[in-house]
């Protein structure tokens, strides 16, 4: 069983790297290209940490074979802001002080991301069911829920 | 994950050769929110994966005022959920793509894949019983036509061979004053499993109903039509007390099992409820 | 020692963002699985697929034999395995007998987990299955398939950690029944001829079912031996030096030949106190010479993780007519898995004093069964028992038609009242926060709310209910450490899971004198840090936060010290104020904190550097009470609970960072409500797990859930620092309670059992009992 060579874009710059047939696309991202923010808390599409966007939408990235990403475009979190040059969705959630233990993190602002480009100025039920793919244990949401509300508001001005 | 090798089809005559080698030792891979999750947990262990979510025909969806719907097997949940023509006439599939999983479930798990991994939960077959959706399905023989009724054989069983490939669903219009529905219930409202699922699908005709079709999923080993409901509603103008009457046609018909999902016993009731529901709406749709 | 007042300076009090936080936001932050060492090898587990079972014969020759396998271990191939393992974390691998479905059986450590995988597929095992007992009750009795080997001790370190030791001591009988782990008994009073006296006696058996921790990250190990034969574990844990002494016991190791690192901690409520997988992976790394690094899958989790107890209560009441509380029965049986570690006391003091009853006797056993053997969850116990008590109460209100609020205030203990076990409650809040609930709009308006169902929605009602937690206690310390440029260090070995770090920080800038900016706070491992215990019963900020508390003190009096023989002044002539340290009245004449801190660097200087110490142990807890309020509304048909509003009322002692404060309340409201409405860990009749992926075992989404309205009450802790009390467990107790208080309210009907499902509302609906709109 030969290694796969797969060319795709990450974070906007054009990559090529050797994948085994069953890497899915998250394994390949964090085991592969060092990409660790993408994080694995079910491997089966029910928690949402392995969010990243391919072609622009969210998916689940646990539930593809990297092959599938060929010749696609994907983004990770560590595509969508850096410390120094946050996301507006980034600036929002710390300034509301969301994260706690942070693994869930990464995929719940690459949904919310996904979810403005889509829809700019969502109502917070939206938001909700925006980011409802996405588990979190520890903050109960609501601090998410204003923190995206308010980088929404924010955009829109 | 154990090892296995990659095929990566290019077009159906690719899918049909890999599989006329492979198929007992293959499997088709389309959207993966269902065949990867049994890859790792060892319910299988295929030698070879199939890839078919680059198949240009599969991916289309062909939408003909008169003619009707074709859907491509390799078609996302997301698409179907956000298909602005299907919203109207289609509104019971429509529905039914938007429940499945959460968004970036949707994004990727297809139209083929929900009726070929055969559970009797999955959300898709229920709208497409109910709009007498056909299956064309590709072998080494050519193509053939099988009724969705006709498609499912027991849980996780379908009439695929081994060498065979779900290309796509085509169904007719509904009529004029045609509705449809499809509700299901789940302890959560996303990124949940329906414990029963129940499109209605109605066409009236001169005060009285022409044609009803109601689909149950989840309450046998495969999802199976609501046909004792269907023949009380036909011919009959449709009163709130003959809704009730074939709400409960359709528990009876219901064969569920009890699992963690829920007992036979509440099941039966979400379907009694749930026919209620959708017939209700679907009506109303149906009369605006 | 506490100090009461801050000083005049940015810390204590204020609502700011933790400092790690753009590091979170990004994905840069490291987990244990984001660590990819050279040469790292994957570990995989072969686990019982039986809940009890003879382990015959292992064949391990063909894994062994498989390219890129570089160990396969299994019992016999460990000298240091006990054959009676003490706990969970000492049965590494089974050796002759398998007591729960997923328990480790034989563990592999390959070149890449694919090959891991199939070579765990290559070991043949043959069991003789053997009768498993599964229902806790039937585990009691006499003749049931006993769990532990003979002769094995209860195993109370649990509460040891929870510092809950202080309510532990119980008038317990040895215990009689195979599977009877732990057994205690407290009672006042004539139980019998209370009830005799009673208008009203109430009788009812309350059941929550084991539920996972539910930390999004897995548990995770990365273990590397050096050539010297000392050991590195990066660990995703939530107290590393108790990591580091449980996995010293278990490899029969000193602890100083292992160094713990804690990674960031992806979740752990209670999850990763005990060591889980750190022995074997530790031991695949010493069998291969490599890094071994050991993810859990989300099912290994969910199968063979260590949730939190079934706990089953059946509760007896009996009051007067007026409402007084006259004798209460009770008996508690908390179902351990495999292994004892069970806390009982916690279920005796809240069943039998959290109200004043004059009569009690409550009697609770630990019952072992064929399961994975349970371990801490945010409050153990505290939301079963709550859910018995406070429903009771609930029920006993509505029977008498007295106000709920006035009846639970009425009767709740305050400070001085005796608990179950005769020690004194300390000071708390119980009362204040029902005295929010009491004036909260959405319970002055309940009976407009339940008036509003119908015609086309669905049953709505209200529910409060009120629980805490005793707090808890570990010896730990701390250092503050004065920097040449005027900053200070704080260092502890503390596991930064919820924010607590910036709270710590907060309390050495007020401490001490400066802004929080000029301080830097940091968790060392086990080599490097002071001794610090677990993040875990709320207890950071009560107990590590006053020895940073008492370090900055020292760091300050050191400071003065040598600013006074710089100066030559006396101390108490001196003013510390803008990184300054000046004589009263002279403003001229001072000294900055980084002249300080240069001459406690500086070659051949005379002046000894800032350094300071803290390290106390304690003995006085500090309870905290929430008290949470449900509006909801049911559909009748299906049985789906409609969360509206659901409001947090909780004591803090003293809010140290508010914002933190209200994470942890609304991060609590939520895992409470999932108790509540969806959690369930299901197992079938033979012992296997039902529902094992995030699927089927439903946490709350988003999309199920309202906004958490927090209010915060301070009554300050008389011994906590700047007041404060432990926060993350009460938030978590209150809710089963209070949605089931709210579903009567709604519908009339009593469900006695969580979690409370659409099914088991809608069945209950359907079985006759009142209230059905169309």
């Amino acid at each position: 069983m030969a290694k796969h060579a797969l060319s795709f874009t990450v974070n906007d710059e054009a990559v090529e790297v050797l994948v085994q047939p069953w890497d899915t696309l998250l394994d390949a991202l964090r085991e592969r290209l060092g990409l660790t923010g993408p994080k694995e808390g079910c491997g089966t599409g029910d928690c949402g940490g392995c969010t990243v966007h391919l072609d622009g939408k969210p998916v689940a990235s646990c539930l593809m074979l990297a092959v599938q990403a060929r010749g696609r475009a994907v983004r990770t979190i560590e595509g969508l802001g850096r410390p120094g040059a946050l996301h507006p969705l980034q600036e929002a959630f710390v300034r509301h002080g969301v994260p706690q233990c942070g693994f869930c993190i990464p995929g719940v602002l690459m949904s919310a991301a996904a979810l403005l480009a889509e829809n700019p100025r969502p109502t917070d039920e939206e938001i909700r069911y925006g980011i409802a793919g996405n588990l979190c244990r520890c903050t109960g949401y609501t601090t998410m829920i204003s923190a995206i509300s308010e980088a929404a508001a924010a955009a829109a001005r | 994950m154990k090892r296995f090798e990659v095929i990566q089809a290019g077009s159906v005559e690719d899918c049909l050769r890999a599989l006329a080698a492979h198929g007992p030792e293959a499997k088709l891979l389309a959207g993966g929110t269902d065949l990867l999750p049994q890859l790792k947990n060892g319910v299988l262990a295929p030698r070879y994966v199939v890839d078919v979510s680059r198949v240009g025909r599969l991916r289309s969806v062909d939408l003909d005022g008169d003619r009707g719907l074709r859907v491509g097997a390799a078609v996302t949940a997301r698409e179907i959920e956000q298909h602005t023509g299907l919203r109207a006439r289609f509104a019971a599939l429509a529905e039914s793509g938007g429940l499945i999983g959460s968004v970036q479930v949707r994004n990727l798990a297809t139209v083929g894949g929900n009726l070929c991994n055969a559970a009797p939960s999955a959300d898709m077959a229920p709208p497409l019983l109910a709009l007498e959706a056909e299956a064309v399905i590709a072998g080494p023989r050519g193509e053939r036509r099988v009724p969705l009724s006709a498609f499912f054989t027991d849980v996780r069983r379908t009439v695929l061979a081994p060498d065979e490939l779900l290309l796509e669903l085509v169904m007719p219009a509904p009529g004029p004053r045609s509705g449809g529905h499809y509700l299901r219930h789940t302890p959560r409202r996303e990124l949940d499993i329906a414990v029963v699922g129940v499109a209605s699908q109605l066409t009236l005709s001169n005060g009285v109903c022409a044609r009803a079709r109601i689909a149950l999923a989840a309450v046998a080993p495969i999802p199976l039509r609501a046909t004792a409901a269907e023949r009380a509603l036909e011919g009959q103008p449709v009163t709130p007390e003959l809704v009730e009457r074939a709400a409960g046609l359709a528990a009876e018909a219901a064969r569920p099992i009890s699992d963690q999902r829920g007992s036979a016993e509440y099941r039966r009731h979400l379907v009694r409820v749930l026919t209620r529901r959708t017939l209700t709406t679907a009506l109303a749709r149906a009369r605006s | 020692m506490t100090m009461k007042t801050t000083r005049d300076v940015r810390g204590v009090g204020l609502a700011i963002p933790r400092p790690d936080g753009p590091e979170k936001v990004t994905g840069r932050v490291q987990y244990v699985a984001d660590l990819q060492p050279r040469g790292l090898l994957h570990a995989k587990l072969l686990r019982s697929p039986h809940a009890h079972a003879r382990i015959v014969r292992i064949d391990t020759s063909r894994a062994r034999a498989m390219p890129g396998v570089r160990a396969v271990l299994t019992a016999a191939d460990i000298p240091e395995l006990k054959r009676k393992a003490p706990t969970r974390s000492h049965a590494v691998l089974a050796i002759d007998r398998v007591v729960f479905v997923g328990q480790p059986v034989a563990a592999v450590a390959a070149d890449e987990l694919a090959i891991a995988e199939e070579a765990v597929d290559l070991i043949t095992v043959e069991y003789q299955v053997l009768p498993a007992s599964v229902d806790p009750l039937q585990a009691m009795q006499v003749g049931a398939p006993p769990v532990a080997d003979a002769g094995t001790e209860a195993d109370t370190s649990e509460a040891m950690a929870h510092g809950a030791v202080a309510v532990a001591r119980a008038d317990a009988p040895p215990p009689k029944a195979v599977n009877v782990s732990q057994q205690s008994r407290l009672h006042r009073g004539d139980v019998a001829k209370g009830f005799a006296e009673s208008d009203l006696v109430l009788e009812k058996t309350y059941r929550v079912p084991m539920v996972h921790q539910g930390y999004l990250e897995p548990h995770a190990v990365l273990a590397e031996w050096d050539r010297t034969g000392f050991l590195t574990l990066w660990a995703s844990t939530q107290g590393s030096f108790n990591t580091r002494s449980e996995v010293a016991d278990v490899l029969g190791i000193s602890e100083n030949q292992i160094r713990v690192i804690p990674m960031e901690c992806g979740g752990g409520f209670g999850g990763k106190i005990r060591a889980l997988c750190e022995p074997i992976t530790a031991l695949l790394a010493r069998a291969t010479g490599r890094p071994v690094r050991y993810v859990m899958t989300r099912r290994e989790e969910l199968e063979a993780g260590n949730p939190a107890p079934q706990v089953i209560i059946r509760l007896k009441t009996g009051v007067k007519r007026d409402g007084t509380l006259v004798a209460l029965e009770a008996e508690t049986v908390l179902e351990a898995g495999a292994f004892s570690g069970a806390v009982l006391a916690v279920s005796a003091v809240f069943l039998a004093s959290l109200y004043k009853w004059p009569a009690f006797e409550v009697r609770g056993a630990e019952v072992l069964t064929h399961k994975p053997s349970i371990a801490a969850y945010r409050a153990p116990v505290a939301p079963q028992t709550i859910f018995a008590i406070d429903s009771h109460m609930e029920q006993l209100a509505r029977a008498l038609k007295l106000d709920p609020v006035e009846f639970r205030r009425r009767h709740l203990i305050v400070e001085g009242d005796p608990m179950a076990n005769g020690q004194p409650w300390q000071s708390n809040g119980g009362r204040e926060v029902l005295d929010r609930i009491a004036e909260h709009p959405f319970w002055k308006s309940r009976a407009e709310w339940k008036a509003s169902s119908g015609n086309g929605r669905g049953l709505r009602g209200t529910g409060l209910a009120l629980g805490g937690w005793l707090g808890g206690l570990q010896p730990t310390s701390a250092t503050v450490r004065l920097n040449p440029d005027g900053t200070l260090s704080v260092l502890t070995g503390q596991v930064d899971i919820a924010g607590t770090n910036i709270a710590l920080a907060q309390i050495a800038a007020s401490a001490y004198g400066v802004d929080i900016e000029k301080v830097r706070i940091t968790t060392g491992d086990t080599d490097t840090a002071p001794v610090t215990g677990l993040s875990a019963g709320s207890k950071t900020v009560y107990t590590v936060g006053t020895a940073v508390l008492q370090a900055a003190e020292d760091a300050r009096r050191q400071t003065l010290e040598i600013a006074a023989s710089e100066l030559e002044a006396a101390i108490h002539d001196l003013e510390l104020a803008d990184g300054r340290v000046t004589v009263r009245g002279m403003p001229d004449r001072g000294i900055t904190l980084a002249q300080i801190g240069k001459k406690g660097n500086l070659y051949m200087s005379k002046v000894p550097p800032v350094l300071g110490v803290s390290r106390p142990a304690f003995s006085q807890q500090a309870p905290g009470f929430a008290a949470q309020l449900a509006r909801i509304e049911v559909d009748p048909d299906t049985g789906e609970v409609t969360v509206h509003e659901f409001v947090v009322v909780q004591d803090v002692g003293k809010a140290i960072n508010p914002l933190g404060v209200e994470g942890q309340m609304q991060g609590g409201a939520v895992q409470s409500l999932g108790m509540a409405l969806t959690e369930a860990l299901m197992y079938d009749g033979s012992g296997r797990l039902m529902n094992p992926s995030l699927l089927d075992y439903r946490k709350l989404t988003a999309a199920d859930l309202p906004d958490i309205e927090t209010i915060i009450v301070e009554k300050p802790s008389p011994s906590g620092p700047f007041g404060a009390r432990g926060v993350g467990e009460p938030p978590i107790v209150p809710a089963p309670a209070a949605i089931a208080n709210a579903v009567e309210d709604a519908t009339g009907v009593r469900i006695t059992t969580a979690p409370l499902t659409p099914e088991r509302i809608a069945l209950a609906l359907l079985g006759g009992q009142p209230a059905r709109t169309a």
